[in-house]
């Protein structure tokens, strides 16, 4: 093998270590965040019992955080790849708009008491399901034409998140008190407040869209050459766009339910792992921006903790994501 | 064999404006088509059709007596390899990764060491021994085309589709592309199918010449049926000189008669 290939794989190997070492260095900072420097904090001593009681919630906690980060992280690249740019993510295309949407409009018809929102888990079906629906009915009205305009999809998402966001404001605004007081709750969920109920089914969703996507890195690698040369390697692109899709409709629904909206965390991870590994082989980036996700989030949230929570992690991800984006757009203009 | 039958293409979904019309086209085997006519003439889309990346409206193209429609995307890479002509890839990869995709449909990825020597010979074939390093943003316009034919060449097709091969090529790197292009049908006897904007290049290299006007084939045959002043003033709308060097039709197709007048009455 030549001098400058294995340099560069050594160099990822280091990546990944410095990586993983990281990882568990917030876990475990998380970890101590929430017990004893908790517990030096109020004055109480941290005795086993307390300690367990405390993990059985930190623990989910720490499989939700990592779970949604890892899977936010796999579904931006896989739909940066399909998209061929490197500045839009899956939340440009009103995912997380239509949850709101949805939720709203559950409780606006059936109220607050109904079945379809107290149940978590048909809650989390009806909802995930339309979200789905309506983006894969976006992208079968345009794609059906033979004509793979990604622009116009985007654009098409945009307008369409605009809508539905206005509209379920009007909703919010005009229904019963207590109604409104729900919604609110379930839909803002973040990180601090973590819609754990539906963990159950959303860790299976979730390891079933990172292992058929981290399966089909080679696919991937594949049409990150573009439409034309990938056909012409046999991908079958349209097909294979449809699929990705769905499994990106899939994800979000799962991400986005489970701990809310985080915009910037896939852009954040995705580029940064492309900058750190310098390279377009999915495996490596499919990892990376992974473990780079669950780092940004679990350290983030260790730090907060830390401090006693003066600001949510969710803001300090978006703030330096959104500063990294117009970095990114400027750069991409200069060009 | 590639025939192509009754082929229609329209960017509306109806057809009303028909960018290719009741196309009919045999592909001459081990031999340099190529695919000339003005801008906008359909040369590009027939490519695309028959390479099937583009859906034909009506008609079908029938590769080896098989409907290509009915041909897996996968088999049909190990047949038939097309080069479109923007490949302005927005990823940062070397010249030997760029042509191990070539393999993708023989291996899925998973290189043996058959593809790994295929690698190897398509780069020295392609003159890129000693770039295999190097990244694909580093190399100048024609190493890069070069780089891309050999990703084509690794895919072991004997059908070999080019469109506009020598864009952005100055006059040095079309002359050897082309001469490369060449060899590849007396050595390795390829089927090439090559769409070409110098009518000149195709009159030198090419066996066999195909010319589109407003999505018709308006003529096809040898290098002497069709690189003539009536076949070309008709194909072009334009005002051509023919001359004979070294036995091949040259065009001169530039007007010296300036005549502002003239100008402003067509305008």
């Amino acid at each position: 093998m030549h001098k400058q290939a294995i340099l560069r794989e050594k160099r990822t190997v280091i990546i990944f270590a410095i990586l993983a070492v990281l990882l568990v260095v917030s876990v475990l900072l998380y970890i101590y965040s929430r017990t004893y420097a908790k517990a030096l904090r109020l004055n109480i001593v941290m005795d086993k019992s307390a300690f367990s009681s405390i993990m059985g919630r930190t623990i989910p906690a720490l499989i939700g955080m990592g779970a949604a980060a890892v899977l936010i992280a796999v579904v931006s690249l896989a739909f940066q790849t399909i998209t061929g740019s490197r500045i839009l993510t899956p939340s440009m295309i009103g995912f997380d708009s239509v949850f709101v949407g949805t939720q709203t409009v559950l409780v606006f018809l059936f109220s607050s008491m109904s079945k379809a929102f107290t149940n978590p888990y048909l809650n989390y079906l009806i909802v995930a399901g339309t979200m789905v629906t309506v983006s894969m009915m976006m992208y079968g009205s345009i794609l059906r034409s033979n004509k793979n305009n990604l622009v116009f999809l985007l654009m098409f998402g945009l307008i369409l998140s605009g809508i539905v966001r206005s509209g379920s404001t009007y909703l919010q605004v005009i229904m019963d008190v207590n109604d409104f007081n729900q919604v609110r709750a379930a839909t803002s969920v973040t990180v601090n407040n973590m819609n754990t109920k539906i963990i159950f089914i959303a860790l299976p969703l979730m390891v079933a869209v990172i292992s058929i996507m981290l399966a089909r890195h080679k696919i991937y690698d594949v049409m990150s050459l573009g439409p034309d040369n990938a056909k012409s390697l046999g991908i079958p692109y349209e097909k294979e766009m449809k699929f990705s899709l769905f499994l990106i409709s899939v994800g979000m629904s799962v991400a986005t339910a489970l701990i809310g909206s985080l915009a910037f965390l896939g852009l954040l991870a995705v580029n940064i792992a492309r900058e750190l590994l310098k390279t377009y082989k999915h495996v490596y980036l499919f990892i990376g921006s992974a473990g780079l996700a669950a780092l940004a989030l679990i350290a983030g949230q260790a730090v907060v903790e830390l401090l006693q929570g003066a600001v949510p992690v969710t803001v300090i991800i978006d703030l330096i994501g959104c500063s990294y984006m117009f970095y990114l757009i400027l750069k991409e203009n200069r060009v | 064999m590639i025939e192509v039958k009754n082929l229609n293409q329209s960017y509306t979904k109806h057809g009303k404006k028909k960018t290719l019309e009741n196309i009919n086209l045999t592909v001459k085997e081990k031999a340099i088509t190529a695919l000339i006519g003005p801008n906008g003439a359909g040369k590009s889309t027939l490519l695309g059709v028959t390479a099937n990346l583009i859906k034909p409206l009506s008609g079908m193209v029938m590769i080896n007596g098989i409907d290509v429609r009915n041909i897996k995307t996968d088999e049909l890479a190990k047949k038939l390899a097309i080069l479109k002509q923007t490949h302005n890839i927005n990823i940062r990869i070397t010249v030997k990764d760029l042509v191990e995709f070539g393999r993708f449909p023989h291996c899925g990825g998973r290189l043996t060491d058959i593809d790994k020597q295929k690698v190897k010979e398509s780069l020295e074939y392609m003159n890129l021994a000693g770039m295999e390093e190097r990244y694909l943003d580093e190399l100048s316009g024609g190493q890069r085309q070069r780089a891309f034919i050999a990703m084509i060449l690794a895919q072991d097709t004997p059908y070999i589709f080019l469109d506009e091969p020598l864009n952005n090529l100055d006059i040095k790197s079309s002359v050897e592309m082309m001469k490369i292009i060449k060899s590849l049908v007396t050595e390795l006897d390829k089927t090439i199918v090559v769409v070409l904007h110098d009518i000149n290049f195709a009159s030198a290299y090419a066996d066999y010449i195909v010319a589109m006007k407003n999505g018709r084939i308006a003529g096809e045959g040898s290098m002497e049926e069709m690189i003539t002043k009536e076949v070309l003033d008709e194909v072009f709308d334009h005002d051509f000189n023919i001359v004979t060097h070294q036995g091949r039709n040259v065009c001169l197709y530039f007007d010296r008669t300036f005549n502002r007048r003239k100008i402003y009455e067509v305008i």
